[in-house]
């Protein structure tokens, strides 16, 4: 497919510019919390004594912080954010967005939105209001994750003794019910024997066993004249097929 | 809706939004400021995600079912990362580098590595103005740092240490990577004329690898074979991997000629080691198991010096002909002495071989190879002691002198007429002309080599109908040798056949014999091999 891959530059060749704004997590935060069409403030350029200068401000709706605790809000967002105007030099920043249809990666869209012309960090304008947010956060993230904590009473309900495990029970009625491995026709043992590594080319005996619900020694006999056991090897411990019993598909070898 | 300019200082109010509900994810392309990247110029881009990690984070690959599964691989594997506690990590698309490449084939190539921890403390926005003059925000999802991939070739890292090393020796640093590129060049010229070769050297020859070589390389001077050359490439793989042994081979030599001549038809595909102790019937009386070693030997001998011979013509653009002789001189002289006197001697018998073969008498070919064969008959000719039969390989003088006397039996003017010249050659030869001394003294050329020098020195001395300036003599050799490492080529230019009176084959011949007896050590130097003596 070529359209898969191919990127749009249209952005490119129009050269349009963008800027790239660091903004700090707790205002993304905020604005993810717009509502409507997404108005979060406003963007104040102005030119002061030649420098540009600009500041965002910030909607009164959205400084409201929700705490994590779910206490009425303590502090609020500061609302007035000079930004800080930097240079693009030393990096070639392009913008290119991906349109993600639905699950499949693959066919995404690729579109060059345009480069980079202006780079600018959004700074809180330092008030009473930001510190009280910033202690809170740290306050918020300096607290451990894991603590020990000491018990007054010892914890008695996990392990109670018991007579025997329900597990047990279980395990024994299941054992007695199926009672011992009886002793097979050896075709029969032979049949399954053939289907069961027509599946699988390697098997560990207990697997056979369960399989064949015969009584090991018996189960060995089969084996031994019908297959081989491998003791090297990545297949360790196996039992397998003797070559001429084999009928595989990559194997030349049938029986 | 823009609110003009409200504030005391000039300035203008834009409102910024954030869409909420694009499915465009943006990020951010970062180019080097020194690769003058422009996305201006791009006339068209495609980009795709890098996906050459996957296999690491695949299960191995073991079949599911049917041939080589086990049963409840599957449940044994996770149990056994569970109590290791082995974490494999997931391969994320997202994270996988992209693949840019712009401007189509020929243009340029880059790759774009994810940077990490972008969106960790601080969140990155790219405010763009829209139509209405509002600024909108959207988050940068991910950052790529895009570097161009090189299109002209590198060096590896073992090579670039190889070259550091020289650096201060190499002048022209530029013609670094021109070398190299010549020289795959030729080695895939070779390969392939190795793989032709091959081919052809099994149809022609049996067991004598060297001496096949040797042999075909005649013929094709003789223009009694086809695909001659096609078997000296072939040769030299087989006459390497031949174990030298010192054996003479001269006996040897003569006999596989003969059995080439005669079985040449049907040598299709034959190994190197098939026709050991094979009993075969010859032209003429030899079949002394005796020689039946010996000429064994001798093949083995010869594959090395086919080998040596590949080495030489690559890096030699010369003429075809000379390219021939030289490759006949090269195998001889590259391979161990030993194999070389071997496979001159087995040129030789092969030359003569082939006149017995097919004629049993001189061959009607150039002059050159009726030279050749009138001197390899004269070596032939005494099979019976396993005589080398090298004609050529008489300048060590080793060789027996019965051999002129059978010459002499054979009917053929020019063989009479090499005889001739090889008897001028051979009267300084051996004190003992049996074959058998002649035999040890070639199989022990090393150890006898300060004894054995004296002896066979005045012989090679003869070797060259003198008349010139430089004598192809044993002695000149050691004289060059002893003073500095050199290659065969080297050797070769020294006694140049205008100066010595010989043809370029008997130089190289007699040459070839020279390193044999005189068993130089071998050293690589550029790739070279280069002899050398310590005296």
């Amino acid at each position: 497919m070529s359209d898969r891959g191919e990127v749009d530059l249209t952005g490119a060749k129009q050269n349009t510019g963008v800027w790239l704004v660091k903004v700090p997590k707790y205002l993304s935060q905020q604005w993810a919390k717009a509502t409507g069409r997404g108005e979060v403030g406003k963007l104040r350029i102005g030119k002061n004594q030649g420098k540009a200068e600009v500041s965002f401000t910030l909607n009164e709706e959205l400084t409201t912080i929700d705490s994590s605790s779910g206490k009425a809000p303590v502090v609020r967002a500061p609302r007035e954010h000079p930004f800080t105007m930097q240079t693009v030099g030393g990096q070639t920043l392009a913008v290119f967005t991906e349109t993600s249809s639905g699950e499949n990666q693959l066919t995404n869209k690729i579109a060059l939105e345009g480069v980079v012309v202006q780079r600018a960090e959004c700074r809180p304008a330092a008030s009473e209001n930001y510190m009280r947010l910033k202690r809170l956060q740290i306050e918020e993230s300096s607290k451990p994750h894991r603590f020990s904590q000491q018990l007054d009473k010892a914890v008695t309900t996990n392990y109670k003794p018991v007579a025997n495990h329900a597990y047990n029970l279980d395990y024994e009625k299941k054992k007695k019910e199926e009672g011992k491995r009886a002793r097979a026709d050896k075709q029969q043992v032979l049949d399954m024997l053939f289907s069961a590594f027509e599946k699988h080319q390697y098997y560990n005996i207990k697997d056979l066993v369960d399989i064949t619900k015969q009584p090991v020694i018996y189960l060995k006999e089969i084996l031994r004249d019908i297959g081989i056991y491998n003791v090297k090897g990545t297949h360790k411990n196996t039992w397998e097929l003797k070559p001429e019993y084999r009928h595989y598909q990559n194997e030349e070898k049938s029986d | 809706m823009t609110s003009l300019g409200n504030s005391s200082s000039t300035g203008t109010e834009y409102i910024v939004r954030v869409p909420k509900n694009t499915s465009k994810r943006y990020n951010i392309m970062a180019f080097n400021a020194g690769d003058k990247v422009n996305c201006s110029t791009w006339t068209q881009a495609r980009m795709e995600r890098d996906m050459s990690n996957r296999r690491m984070y695949g299960e191995e690959e073991t079949p599911e079912a049917g041939a080589g599964s086990e049963f409840g691989k599957k449940q044994r594997e996770e149990a056994r990362r569970k109590k290791y506690g082995i974490i494999t990590k997931e391969f994320k698309v997202e994270d996988q580098p992209w693949l840019l490449k712009v401007n189509g084939k020929a243009g340029r190539r880059f790759k774009g590595l994810k940077k990490g921890g972008v969106t960790e403390n601080a969140s990155y926005y790219i405010f763009t103005q829209c139509a209405d003059g509002a600024f909108e925000a959207f988050p940068v999802h991910g950052w790529y740092n895009f570097t161009p991939q090189a299109k002209h070739r590198t060096l590896t890292a073992e090579e670039a240490e190889e070259e550091w090393g020289r650096r201060n020796k190499v002048v022209n640093h530029f013609s670094i990577m021109l070398q190299r590129r010549l020289r795959e060049q030729e080695h895939g010229e070779e390969e392939e004329e190795v793989a032709g070769e091959k081919g052809g050297k099994k149809k022609k020859k049996k067991g004598g690898k060297g001496g096949d070589l040797r042999i075909h390389d005649l013929e094709d001077d003789l223009e009694m074979s086809s695909d001659e050359s096609d078997s000296s490439g072939g040769e030299d793989g087989e006459g390497k991997s031949k174990s030298k042994k010192d054996i003479s081979s001269k006996a040897k030599a003569k006999k596989k000629k003969k059995r080439k001549g005669s079985d040449q038809e049907g040598l299709e595909d034959s190994d190197d080691g098939d026709f050991e102790g094979l009993e075969v019937d010859y032209m003429s009386d030899e079949s002394s198991s005796e020689e039946e070693e010996p000429e064994k030997a001798k093949p083995n001998k010869g594959d090395d010096v086919p080998k040596g011979i590949d080495e030489a013509s690559e890096s030699e653009e010369e003429s075809e002909e000379e390219n021939k002789n030289e490759e006949e001189g090269k195998e001889e002289e590259e391979e161990e002495e030993g194999k070389k006197t071997p496979v001159q001697t087995e040129k030789k018998k092969k030359k003569e071989k082939e006149s017995s073969g097919e004629s049993d008498s001189s061959e009607d070919s150039d002059i050159e190879g009726e030279t050749a064969s009138a001197l390899f008959m004269k070596k032939r000719t005494p099979p019976k002691r396993g005589g080398r039969g090298s004609a050529g390989s008489s300048r060590t003088g080793s060789r027996p002198g019965t051999p002129s006397i059978d010459n002499a039996a054979t009917s053929n003017t020019l063989r009479a007429a090499a005889s001739k010249l090889e008897q001028g050659k051979r009267q300084a030869a051996t004190s003992s002309s049996d074959t058998p001394a002649a035999k040890r003294l070639k199989m022990e050329p090393s150890s006898q080599s300060p004894s054995g020098k004296s002896t066979p020195q005045p012989a090679s001395g003869k070797s060259t109908p003198s008349s010139s300036d430089v004598q192809l003599t044993e002695d000149a050799v050691r004289r060059y040798l002893i003073r500095k490492p050199m290659t065969t080529k080297d050797l070769l230019k020294k006694f140049q056949t205008k100066r010595t009176g010989l043809s370029s084959e008997q130089t190289v011949n007699v040459l070839a014999q020279i390193l044999k007896k005189l068993n130089p050590e071998r050293k690589n130097i550029n790739d070279k091999m280069h002899f050398y003596l310590t005296e």
